[in-house]
């Protein structure tokens, strides 16, 4: 990730943020279920995922918002300061599929010595748009 | 159903607004934010983010030291799970106490659940040591839409996190439809 914090002058409205593909496995399923201390057995066993008319293990919503975030923060680096984000939930992700998130900046504005800027994201996999949605960040001027 | 009934029902769930999803008192974090959550946290979604784990640098941002991610939030104050009988359980993490108000939904027909939207405000990041609570009430229900999957109704509820001083740290809006499975489109 971009470890420097990044420059909030220099940001633009229509800038992308860069692509975050995670290859997405079992493991990454269940690791981020049990992370988020979320223990509903369709996030970590597939027979009873199966018994629930699901192909398979999906991953959790809690894991869904903290890709978002780290997309953003990847991005925006770490004097950013997430104030808001809103996503839309669509299709599952699981094992075996390739989830990308791609966004750009819708707007931005100052007050004072504190930068706020508007982000537009979505990420995609196999079966469509899982996830869509906006965040607003700040930053130091 | 006639007017009339619909109206009724309608009745019934403006009744539901404010209600209390859960117990009815807050839910207070079993523990404290810490960094060892925060780090199988980070290391689970590969988030390298210096101020989640490293001192000496999230020291030098305006955060001032070591703060958890911000979407963290839900995960501190969830129950801590009985593993023994969750199969049993449908999937709930523990016993339910007393009836959901959303029963009056299921009883109407509207058995399916899906998520649709989640929304965070953040009003602070936290820090180790905090103490979580949080509430949670049905904020919206709305009137019978037709969808896809089938004829229901969105539930919105919005859970309010305060910390030990009783500030709200954060909000989050949750979404759902409840919606008959017979009825697909």
């Amino acid at each position: 990730m971009n470890i420097r914090p990044l420059d909030w002058a220099s940001i633009r409205v229509g800038d992308e943020l860069p692509a975050l593909v995670i290859d997405v496995t079992a493991t990454v399923i269940v690791a981020g279920a049990i992370a988020t201390r979320d223990f509903m057995p369709v996030h970590h066993d597939r027979d009873y995922a199966n018994a629930q008319g699901a192909p398979d293990i999906f991953m959790n919503i809690l894991s869904d918002t903290a890709y978002c975030s780290r997309f953003l923060t990847d991005w925006a680096g770490p004097e950013a300061m997430i104030r808001r984000i809103a996503i839309r939930l669509g299709a599952p992700v699981f094992p075996g599929s390739v989830l990308t998130y791609t966004g750009e900046v819708t707007a931005t504005s100052q007050v004072g010595d504190e930068g706020t800027v508007e982000v537009a994201f979505r990420a995609e996999n196999d079966l469509g748009e899982h996830v869509s949605g906006t965040a607003t960040m700040t930053l130091p001027v | 159903m006639s007017a009339d009934d619909d109206d009724a029902f309608r009745s019934r769930l403006n009744a539901l607004i404010g209600m209390s999803v859960g117990s009815g008192s807050p839910s207070v974090a079993p523990d404290p934010v810490n960094l060892p959550m925060i780090r199988h946290w980070a290391a689970a979604f590969e988030d390298r983010n210096p101020v989640y784990t490293d001192a000496e640098y999230a020291a030098s941002t305006r955060f001032g030291g070591i703060v958890s991610p911000p979407l963290m939030l839900q995960t501190w104050t969830m129950a801590t799970v009985e593993i023994t009988g969750i199969r049993e359980r449908g999937g709930s993490p523990v016993a339910a106490t007393g009836t959901s108000p959303l029963s009056v939904l299921d009883d109407a027909g509207f058995v399916g659940t899906l998520a649709s939207n989640s929304e965070f405000e953040v009003e602070r990041y936290l820090r180790p040591g905090d103490v979580i609570s949080a509430t949670t009430v049905i904020e919206s229900i709305s009137d019978e839409k037709q969808t896809r999957i089938g004829r229901g109704h969105f539930v919105t509820w919005v859970t309010t996190y305060i910390d030990a001083r009783g500030d709200v740290v954060g909000r989050q809006r949750f979404r759902i439809l409840k919606f008959n499975p017979a009825t697909s489109s």
